[in-house]
């Protein structure tokens, strides 16, 4: 989670659009199902994850300006990074993903459910919305198609927002036990925030054993 | 494309820390390397033969060498698009990538294709210049039945090709497949269901003779409508061995107004008209060089003449369909797998090669051309001995100035559900516990009085930062999607520095 939001910010810097951010995310996530946190630094992973995502999605990004935002953004050394690293790790990137390089997000069939439940106002799909930027700071990508995903964040919003969105689930064809397994994950994660993850994390961090 | 001499490819490889003594990488002694086939902008494309024992032995493979790129910018993004996409694709009428290789060492990166021994190119060429006959009924209704199949296949699955020709279709030799059509090069071709910026940003799409008319008028969106474009005009090159429409390139950046390619197709065809084509009129180049393009007068319009079709025949039917102005109006390739033509005798088959009929002869087209003096490293000192001809290098890319994506048209709208198995994440094991709607809203109200979402709430109004863009009216659908942003979590001071 740590690291999705160091993507996210980097992609901010750099005004990516925001399904760059998403595919280097998944990405990152994909890559550290079959490697070790140690055998690839996590430091180095997110921004390589960032610059095969910005040729992925066809906004390329230059690797000297992706080092420079690094720096602007992490003056710590140990996120310091050359091209040269950036580009290697690309390349170990593509094998770890397998060359699996298309990712599809909830974002769209987020509008156009949220279109046919008539949930379309400014604010439900704003509240919405902000619900599945949050997924990717879970595993739930990885383990659920996206539209059940969007479905879940629906479910959610509809609930707290206590809109009867029952009928149009039903007339669904999808299993909503998994939607609602999802929904429940969604909201385990909202809980589990309740302890101070970030300095954790960067303790974690810095026990890694560096490879410079 | 020029051939240009192998010793530069082996001069931007050859820095010192490549593999000392030449010792192969693993992956790569899986092979036999049989030597060069081919060259583009892009890199170098081999011939080599599994090694490996089984059934795959002696199986022909063609490996594609990416050239690294000159500025410091890693894997090439025509690279990344033609991995990103074939990975996905798998059909008869496509050409199948089978493997992925990285050297760390050079950085370099190979793309592993199955073979297929000829070429459109090579087929039109060898009746032309050696034949001297038309290549028969039969012959020609397979490879354009199958190269349709094929494009259908890509078509439903939102990609468009974008560089149609002659020498990117490919057909297989001798072997199981004999004669089965596959469509290769990739490396233009792109999904167009929500694409991040407009299609035109890509710059120069489809090489010019096969060149549709809306793009040739600087069209800023269009869609898979231009393939078919190019497959009318292979369609024609097949019947009379000549491209049908054979413009002079303007050569100079960025994405110059073609005219002549323009004038030779009206010159065929005769002018658009509005009645025709009623979007004619919106796009650039049509407004802007009105002049020049309506310059020459031409009241023939003769397309049967060119191909020597009578137009009541169902292959003159179907040509004119794919040669239709308006991309709108045109022939999809769902529609032309329909088509009479197909209906009519001979009815196409599998094997493009072998009549239907056994008293028709059966042409052998010759083998590709094969450089054996160079190898994976491109480390030879031999110029080939004669020009690599496979003609399948890839245009340049051109720069073309960013344009701001203007009108929407109704193509991007709707699609088929993104329900896929694209996730490849372990699979989930689902919760033995499963709550109800009642048991969800009650963890909801009771998360609400935690507090864990309630703060969003009272912030929600005057936290106008976290606007999430709308769509605007006459907005573009393609600018959905907003900036990073809009986590509701920023919303929940519970991580917040304030905790602490």
């Amino acid at each position: 989670m740590h690291m999705a939001n160091y993507i996210a910010k980097l992609g901010q810097q750099i005004k990516l659009r925001q399904r760059v951010v998403a595919t280097a995310i998944t990405y990152m996530r994909r890559v550290y199902t079959s490697k070790g946190m140690t055998e690839y630094e996590p430091r180095l992973v997110s921004p390589a994850c960032l610059y095969l995502a910005s040729k992925a999605e066809e906004s390329t990004v230059q690797a000297r300006f992706l080092v420079f935002c690094i720096k602007k953004i992490c003056p710590d050394d140990k996120f310091r990074y050359e091209i040269k690293d950036i580009l290697e790790m690309e390349m170990k990137i593509l094998e770890a993903v397998n060359y699996y390089l298309v990712v599809f997000h909830p974002y769209r069939s987020l509008t156009q459910l949220l279109q046919d439940a008539g949930m379309s106002d400014r604010e439900l799909t704003q509240f919405t919305w902000g619900l599945v930027n949050d997924t990717y700071k879970t595993d739930l990508l990885l383990m659920h198609p996206p539209h059940l995903i969007a479905l879940a964040c629906i479910y959610i919003t509809s609930a707290y927002k206590e809109k009867d969105t029952i009928a149009w689930f039903e007339e669904l064809q999808v299993d909503m036990n998994v939607v609602k397994n999802i929904s429940m994950e969604i909201l385990d994660f909202y809980d589990s925030l309740k302890t101070n993850l970030e300095e954790k994390i960067n303790m974690a961090l810095c026990k890694l054993p560096l490879k410079q | 494309m020029s051939n240009r001499g192998p010793g530069m490819i082996g001069g931007s490889h050859g820095s010192g820390n490549s593999n000392s003594g030449g010792n192969k990488p693993e992956w790569l002694q899986q092979y036999d390397l049989i030597g060069k086939i081919g060259e583009g902008t892009y890199g170098v494309v081999f011939l080599a033969r599994i090694k490996s024992p089984g059934s795959n032995r002696g199986k022909s493979i063609a490996i594609k060498k990416f050239k690294q790129s000159k500025d410091g910018d890693g894997v090439s993004p025509t690279a990344i698009r033609e991995i990103m996409l074939l990975r996905e694709i798998s059909h008869e009428n496509v050409v199948k990538l089978v493997n992925v290789h990285i050297n760390h060492n050079d950085m370099s990166l190979y793309l592993a294709f199955d073979y297929a021994e000829h070429d459109l190119y090579e087929i039109i060429r060898h009746h032309r210049d050696k034949v001297n006959q038309p290549i028969n009924q039969y012959t020609v209704k397979s490879l354009l039945w199958q190269l349709l199949n094929g494009l259908n296949y890509l078509h439903s699955n939102w990609i468009i090709h974008r560089d149609l020709k002659p020498s990117n279709i490919l057909v297989m030799g001798e072997g199981e497949e004999q004669g089965v059509v596959k469509i290769g090069d990739f490396g233009l071709a792109r999904i167009y269901q929500a694409p991040l910026k407009p299609l035109c940003d890509n710059g120069v799409v489809v090489t010019i003779w096969y060149r549709a008319p809306e793009l040739l008028l600087g069209a800023k969106h269009y869609t898979s409508a231009v393939d078919m474009w190019a497959v009318g005009c292979i369609f024609a090159e097949l019947l009379t061995l000549k491209p049908l429409f054979q413009g002079a390139e303007v050569k100079a950046t960025p994405n110059p107004f073609q005219l002549d390619q323009l004038d030779k197709i009206f010159k065929v065809l005769g002018h658009p008209t509005q009645e025709k084509w009623p979007t004619l009129v919106n796009l650039p180049h049509w407004q802007s060089d009105l002049q020049n393009i309506q310059g020459h007068k031409y009241d023939n319009p003769g397309l049967y003449s060119v191909v020597h079709l009578s137009p009541k025949t169902p292959a003159y039917d179907l040509l004119s369909k794919m040669l239709e102005y308006d991309p709108r109006k045109r022939i999809t390739a769902a529609q032309a797998l329909e088509h009479e033509y197909f209906k009519t005798e001979p009815l196409p088959g599998r094997n493009a090669f072998v009549p239907s009929r056994p008293e028709e002869k059966v042409v052998n087209y010759p083998t590709r051309p094969v450089d054996t003096t160079t190898d994976f490293e491109g480390t030879t000192s031999i110029q080939p001995s004669q020009p690599v001809s496979s003609g399948n290098a890839v245009s340049g890319n051109m720069h073309v100035v960013p344009n701001r994506a203007t009108g929407a048209t109704g193509c991007y709208c709707s699609g088929p559900s993104t329900a896929t198995a694209e996730e490849k994440g372990p699979p989930w094991n689902g919760n033995a516990w499963i709550p109800s709607t009642a048991e969800v809203k009650t963890v909801l109200r009771s998360q609400l009085v935690a507090g864990t979402l309630k703060s969003y709430i009272s912030r929600e109004d005057s936290d106008k930062r976290r606007e999430i863009p709308r769509k605007r009216e006459g907005e573009n659908r393609l600018s959905i999607a907003p900036i990073i942003d809009g986590s509701i979590m920023h919303w929940i001071p519970l991580i917040s520095n304030n905790e602490a």
